[in-house]
């Protein structure tokens, strides 16, 4: 859509330039091996981003999204252990989806039904879901299923096949969300409830399919959170801000109905490759998170700016001539 | 009380039978009963506060009624879904729009009409085009709702009620931001869909307006139906009387012999700015000087660059002095005033209570120490609540509970609890005002004009401003093409003004 360009450009090439500044200084950024472990580091966040932006479009904010990945992973080291194997593996993966749909209705429940606001609702579910995950497993213990790991982590050269997988996913549900009608439908109920309900669409039905999503993206991140630790860790998931970060730095707006699933892509990718670099710099991970903060306010004004450009541009030729009178309908 | 005829077997496509609802502890609707039958129009009328809005908001499946049962062709509606009554049959223009404003207009009419009439999405904005000119509407498809000037949205939302293919078509104050032309051009809309057999309830404070096309009128008082009536056989004024509930023996306060050669007090001379300009005017002490026009012509921006509002080039000054339109603090300082005819979005804070309303702009004035004192509020808004008949529970009632005419006197107080008031501006001062609440404005903008102040009042109602004004500029195209006088000032002679004005402007652009 119209601003729709602006995150898409300003992602690509934060991560072209950082990893252009990456490799001049360490050529091992480019290696196959790096960038293939930086494609896999990012499925997780690019995963529960796209959830996140689901969300996000309808107005709302998921910030159960970490936990409930880590309780995934937690549910995986019972479910999917090195001693499953073969059809059993199905029902242990299909139990992960489940908690993913069962804290989504919990959450859509809680936000449409009690009318909780989401910020409150989903902090309610993450300490549900932290303690859970604390009383099933109190130190990382339990083994997950290697086969799996290795077959969700599968590559072709230095490129993820689940990466394709959720490039594509990205481009598609861009497709969906601005050409087709129930893309419009959801952009529709995020920029004005009221509105929507007037015009007898199933507002509620669209919140409740919105964060229903959004906890299923985050039980697939959850997979590959688990391939990545291979054990049931119960503090690992502390994705629930970047995400959010990722949705906004991808054109998300938080007043709800503005989005990009390619652009959240893009800047989850772009979150990891900080992350990734660091190291590279002897730089402490604290200074990811400082950069993070800071991109997403530069990032913000950045989007404005085509706004307030029009806006200017706009009174001044306005004050500078007379305008001719409006040709509308009222007056012909 | 009611009286529906016996007479002929028509269908009722909607019908409302012993209805109550009520909110908190107010008592919106009692045993409401209404029928509208195939073909008929049959306007709904009442004051602000008499519940309409509310017997609306049952008939079209928004709430939930606490008893009663609505059938819309027929069928009973068994909850409250909007989905479902649309199923059903109702389609409805809302009084304040059911357009998504960050949407195109091509998408907000796809998402108006039913599922089974959409076209395929890319066809969208061919489709959007030709509904459009169908309806002999110019407007751009692609072009964000929230670009058009109100009466292009309030077309627009009727349009979209229509798309539902309705058997019964509710419209609520459908022309509230038209001007005569607009209005007649809805009209004809109207009736060729009651021709076609569609039942047609509307809602409107223009009486006339109303009783030009409508075959029956229901009166609502205080959530109770005071009858059904032949519109043939009632008149103007007993309708009116059904509605207060007292006869309404002036509908205007009386004007004081205007002070020919009073002082002036706001001067704008060559003033020019987006759609308007460059205007000339004077006002003096104690006048209050209307602004007609056809709606999009200028008449708000102009008065909205006077207040500091919107952007503007060339000069205006108050009591001499030069006055700083470009942020609204400088008006302010002087003394000049904007009354924003968008209550909800600019002259209110919906959520807050009256009182807080009514004192936010003088707190300091009623704080010692810093501290504001309670007593103080009560005492500076209890005079001004008292004479703007201001009907409510508690003066520590959130506004948005307020009926639409009595959070229009509530955003009249702020104004006039500010001491150094010297000019009004006035857009649309009683908009969805009903008749008893109107005057009770006119009175408090005539006691204000008495004490010495300069008011601009914009309205699209000529009754109003021929009834109000002293007198009465008219614009077209952004320009003042006509004064009217106030020995000349009325309804005919202001719409004449508006309708005629078009070829003198075109006239004066040749010579230039």
């Amino acid at each position: 859509m119209r601003r729709g360009w602006l995150p898409f450009v300003l992602m690509t090439v934060l991560i072209v330039a950082l990893g252009a500044y990456a490799d001049a200084h360490h050529s091992v950024f480019l290696s196959k091996e790096n960038l293939n472990s930086l494609l896999l580091e990012a499925m997780p966040l690019v995963l529960v981003s796209l959830g996140q932006a689901t969300a996000l479009l309808v107005g709302g904010f998921d910030v159960s999204v970490a936990a409930l990945m880590t309780m995934c992973v937690v549910t995986a080291s019972f479910t999917m252990t090195p001693t499953t194997s073969g059809l059993a593996l199905v029902p242990g993966a299909l139990a992960l989806v489940g908690v993913g749909v069962a804290t989504g209705a919990l959450n859509a429940f809680l936000i449409r039904i009690l009318r909780m606001p989401s910020i409150l609702a989903t902090l309610g579910t993450l300490s549900v879901l932290e303690g859970a995950s604390l009383l099933l497993r109190s130190y990382p213990t339990g083994a997950i299923n290697t086969d799996v790991t290795n077959e969700l982590t599968s590559s072709v050269g230095f490129v993820p096949l689940a990466f394709v997988g959720v490039v594509v996913l990205a481009a598609l549900a861009d497709g969906w969300l601005y050409r087709m009608r129930t893309g419009l439908a959801l952009r529709a109920v995020g920029l004005d409830e009221r509105s929507s309900r007037r015009l007898a669409m199933p507002a509620t039905a669209v919140v409740v399919a919105a964060f229903v999503v959004c906890s299923v993206m985050a039980s697939i991140a959850g997979f590959y959170l688990a391939a990545e630790v291979q054990v049931g860790s119960p503090i690992i998931g502390n994705q629930a801000l970047e995400s959010i970060a990722a949705a906004v730095l991808g054109g998300a707006s938080l007043a709800g109905g503005k989005g990009s699933y390619v652009g959240t892509m893009l800047a989850a990718v772009f979150l990891t490759e900080i992350d990734n670099v660091l190291p590279l710099f002897q730089q402490p991970a604290e200074y990811a998170d400082m950069t993070i903060g800071g991109l997403i306010l530069l990032a913000l004004v950045v989007y404005q700016l085509p706004e307030l450009i029009g806006r200017a541009r706009g009174a001044r030729a306005s004050a500078g001539r007379v305008a001719p009178a409006e040709t509308g309908a009222a007056v012909s | 009380m009611t009286t529906s005829l016996p007479g002929p077997e028509i269908p009722h496509v909607l019908s409302v039978r012993g209805v109550s609802k009520a909110f908190a502890a107010v008592e919106a609707l009692r045993e409401v009963s209404v029928d509208c039958r195939a073909g008929e129009i049959h306007a709904l009328v009442g004051e602000n506060g008499s519940g309409k809005s509310t017997l609306l908001g049952v008939a079209s499946g928004f709430l939930a009624p606490d008893a009663g049962v609505v059938e819309i062709g027929s069928v009973r509606l068994r909850r409250a879904s909007p989905a479902l009554a649309r199923r059903l049959g109702l389609g409805i223009a809302y009084q304040d729009y059911s357009h998504v404003l960050d949407l195109s207009v091509a998408e907000n009419l796809y998402l108006a009409v039913p599922p089974s009439d959409r076209p395929a999405y890319r066809r969208m904005q061919r489709w959007a085009r030709e509904t459009l000119a169908r309806f002999d509407l110019d407007l751009s498809t692609s072009a964000p709702t929230g670009s058009l000037s109100l009466a292009e949205r309030q077309l627009l939302e009727v349009v979209k009620a229509l798309l539902t293919r309705p058997k019964v078509l509710l419209l609520d104050e459908p022309t509230t931001a038209l001007g005569p032309d607009a209005v007649a051009r809805l009209h004809e809309l109207v009736v060729g869909q009651a021709r076609a057999g569609v039942g047609i309830v509307y809602v409107s404070h223009r009486l006339p307006e109303v009783l030009a096309v409508a075959d029956r009128v229901t009166v609502l008082r205080d959530g109770v139906v005071q009858g059904t009536f032949d519109t043939a056989r009632l008149s103007e004024n007993e309708l009116v009387a059904l509605m207060i509930g007292r006869p309404l023996q002036v509908a205007f306060p009386e004007r004081r012999v205007p002070d020919a050669d009073g002082d002036v007090v706001l001067t704008v001379s060559g003033l020019r700015g987006e759609r308007f300009g460059p205007i000339d005017l004077a006002v003096r002490k104690g006048e209050i000087v209307g602004v007609a026009g056809a709606e999009g012509n200028g008449q708000v921006q102009f008065l909205r660059a006077l207040a500091g509002v919107e952007r503007s080039a060339g000069s205006a000054s108050c009591d001499g002095a030069p006055l700083d339109t470009r942020s609204p603090f400088g008006p302010l300082r002087a003394g000049v005033v904007l009354l924003s005819g968008d209550r909800r979005g600019e002259a209110l804070f919906p959520v807050l209570s009256v009182r807080a309303n009514s004192t936010i702009q003088v707190l300091g004035r009623l704080a010692r120490l810093g501290v504001v004192r309670r007593g103080n509020e009560r005492r500076a808004m209890a005079d001004l609540l008292a004479r703007l008949r201001v009907r409510m529970g508690s003066s520590e009632q959130p506004v948005q509970s307020l009926s639409g005419g009595n959070q229009q006197k509530v955003s009249l107080i702020r104004p006039f609890l500010r001491g150094n008031v010297k000019v009004i501006l006035a857009d649309e001062p009683t908009q969805g005002v009903d008749v008893g609440a109107r005057f009770d404005i006119y009175e408090a903008l005539r006691d204000k004009a008495a004490d010495g102040l300069a008011a601009v009042v914009k309205s699209s109602d000529p009754i109003e401003l021929s009834g109000l004004c002293d007198r009465v500029i008219v614009m077209s195209r952004g320009r003042i093409v006509e004064e009217i006088p106030r020995h000349e000032l009325g309804e005919r002679r202001i719409v004449e003004a508006i309708v005629g004005s078009r070829p003198a402007v075109l006239a004066a652009e040749t010579h230039a």
